[in-house]
């Protein structure tokens, strides 16, 4: 069974706050899980890639490429289209909104 | 004659056409019926409050001489896809909050065929479970039996068309999501090809597996929505042109039926409903064919590396910095960790902590090397096992809807997904059809029949789920 200290860890490295009570029972929940997707331990490659940059690999997965300019929603490259959404209702998804500047905390502290 | 919203949309489209009824009637006859079962199945998260305005457009579209399948047709949308202007919460508390500020192009394309949304509907958090009890505002319930789940993630929609208060829903299918909860409600649950639907406006939760599908009353609905949906879509680069998908169409009558899966953990009168399926395909002229699919056991264990490492990924955008909800702790990495432990629920974040596991350097190689290597073994055998099959044939799920508060461990929870992964890893198309119903205490439950078939080839299964029906 995975810690306490490993689940803590887990838990910090995935940016979530859990309560101490949690930790007893995610420590069962993914033990038990990690038990049972440890099976493919068992696999052996064979030769066959994931990611391949021919359209013939066998998982038929290539990398997508485009032109590093910006595009039209019709797909062909010129002057960009707002097509994610409309400035204001952009700015309005803002937790704390002043003017068209959206609040965060000051990350840069003076030395004391 | 049935009501208004009890019919399917072939059929609404069709007195439509003929000037029988009007999309304002037929949209006040789902409206009707959502307030009359609603407050107790809790499909619905939210009823739009503008339905009979769309109706009304839609009429007049109409009378300007505009003509589509879907003209006038009230539908249900899962509520991890976007329509502009309304929310979208993924049923957490995350994004209960959030507007979304664009349409999601699935949305686009029903509205220019002139679609009306009819609401928002219930899902397990971000699409996350198997049963729609993860959902942050209570679980939907089975119209079937309503001391009973849905099934999940898209279990609003199966519930809201099974329950006619809606023509027809779009769900989304990462493991099973549109499949299990169709199973269970007794509807069509249709997950096309990988790429065969664009995904942008759908939130992302597994972006090798996602897909977005219909879920509908008949095979024939599930085929008018996704002939509107599909095709490639420059905003999602992993979305194809269906002529590149078209290569492989089949038109044999060999359906393959993988015995070798069937050992255990299913229920006994599950697998009769089955056989009886499979004699009415044979009845027919189809032909049964034992196939062998050797790495098809493991494909829940890779399912379950895969699927949390790329949603540990991509739910790292919940920063409580640019939208959604967004706590406040003593400094920005409290912040964080605050915003996303309180508006995240238990299994959101049990697979978010999985996937952080299995993806941190001293086990990567165990569990993700190993599961991608194992995936693309998986795809290679359902290709060459497809290669002379019409489609490939299970149960959808092992059991029928189980009762709400049932399952309390999470992988129990899991196992339910145990057929409807394959398809999300080798890319697949596969249908859930209706095949009878068993019975538990004293109710009869619906069971799925699932159909599988070659990339791009959504029409052998149409044309074999057609022949259960």
């Amino acid at each position: 069974m995975i810690s306490k200290e490993e689940v803590l860890k887990l838990a910090e490295l995935a940016r979530l706050k859990i309560g101490d009570g949690e930790v007893e029972g995610l420590q069962k929940d993914i033990s038990s899980i990690l038990e049972y997707v440890g099976q493919v331990s068992a696999v052996q490659p064979q030769g066959e890639t994931f990611l391949s940059d021919s359209k013939d690999s066998p998982f038929g997965l290539h990398t997508v490429m485009r032109e590093d300019l910006p595009r039209l929603a019709s797909g062909k490259a010129g002057v960009p289209t707002p097509v994610l959404g409309e400035r204001e209702a952009l700015l309005n998804a803002f937790p704390t909104r002043e003017g068209d500047f959206n609040v965060v905390r000051k990350i840069i502290q003076k030395d004391e | 004659m049935n009501k208004l919203n009890e019919l399917t949309i072939a059929e609404a489209s069709k007195k439509l056409a003929a000037g029988e009824i009007t999309a304002v009637q037929l949209a006040q006859a789902c409206l009707d019926e959502i307030a009359k079962r609603n407050p107790e199945l809790n499909a619905y998260l939210e009823v739009f409050d503008d339905v009979l305005e769309q109706a009304k457009k839609a009429d007049e579209r109409r009378a300007a001489g505009e003509s589509h399948p879907l003209l006038g047709i009230p539908l249900a949308v899962k509520d991890n896809i976007l329509i502009q202007g309304r929310v979208a919460s993924a049923a957490s508390k995350m994004l209960e909050q959030y507007v979304a500020t664009y349409d999601a192009t699935v949305i686009k394309k029903l509205k220019e065929a002139g679609a009306v949304f009819l609401g928002r509907t219930n899902m397990d958090e971000f699409a996350m479970g198997g049963s729609n009890e993860n959902s942050a505002f209570g679980p939907a319930k089975n119209p079937h039996d309503e001391s009973r789940v849905t099934g999940g993630s898209s279990g609003g929609s199966a519930a809201a068309v099974a329950a006619h208060l809606c023509l027809g829903a779009l769900g989304s299918d990462t493991g099973g999501s549109v499949r299990e909860p169709s199973s269970f409600c007794g509807v069509v649950g249709f997950k096309p090809t990988y790429g065969a639907v664009s995904r942008s406006g759908l939130m992302a939760m597994g972006s090798s597996l996602d897909q977005v599908g219909p879920i509908t009353k008949t095979l024939e609905d599930a085929e008018i929505l996704f002939d509107t949906i599909r095709g490639k879509d420059p905003l999602d680069s992993t979305s194809v042109d269906p002529e590149d998908l078209k290569s492989q169409t089949s038109n044999n009558k060999r359906i393959g039926v993988p015995r070798h899966l069937f050992k255990e953990g299913i229920d006994q009168d599950v697998l009769e409903r089955f056989e009886a399926s499979l004699k009415k395909l044979e009845g027919q002229g189809y032909e049964l064919v034992d196939i062998t699919l050797p790495s098809s056991p493991l494909a829940l264990a890779l399912y379950y590396i895969i699927m949390p490492a790329e949603a540990s990924s991509n739910l790292a955008r919940f920063d409580g910095v640019r939208y959604g909800l967004s706590l406040k702790g003593s400094s920005l990495i409290e912040d964080y960790a605050k915003t996303r432990g309180e508006g995240f629920g238990p299994e959101v974040r049990r697979r978010i902590m999985l996937g952080t596991y299995v993806l941190s350097a001293g086990y990567y190689d165990a569990y993700y090397g190993k599961a991608i290597a194992a995936r693309a073994l998986l795809r290679k055998e359902y290709n060459d096992a497809l290669k002379t099959l019409a489609c490939i044939a299970t149960p959808t799920v092992p059991s029928p809807a189980f009762a709400l508060g049932e399952k309390s461990d999470p992988l129990a929870m899991y196992l339910a997904d145990i057929f409807t992964v394959s398809a999300n890893l080798t890319g697949n198309p596969a249908v859930s059809v209706p095949m009878g119903t068993v019975e538990r205490g004293g109710k009869a439950l619906p069971a799925g029949l699932q159909l599988t078939a070659a990339h791009g080839d959504e029409a052998a299964l149409f044309v074999v789920g057609k022949a259960l029906e």
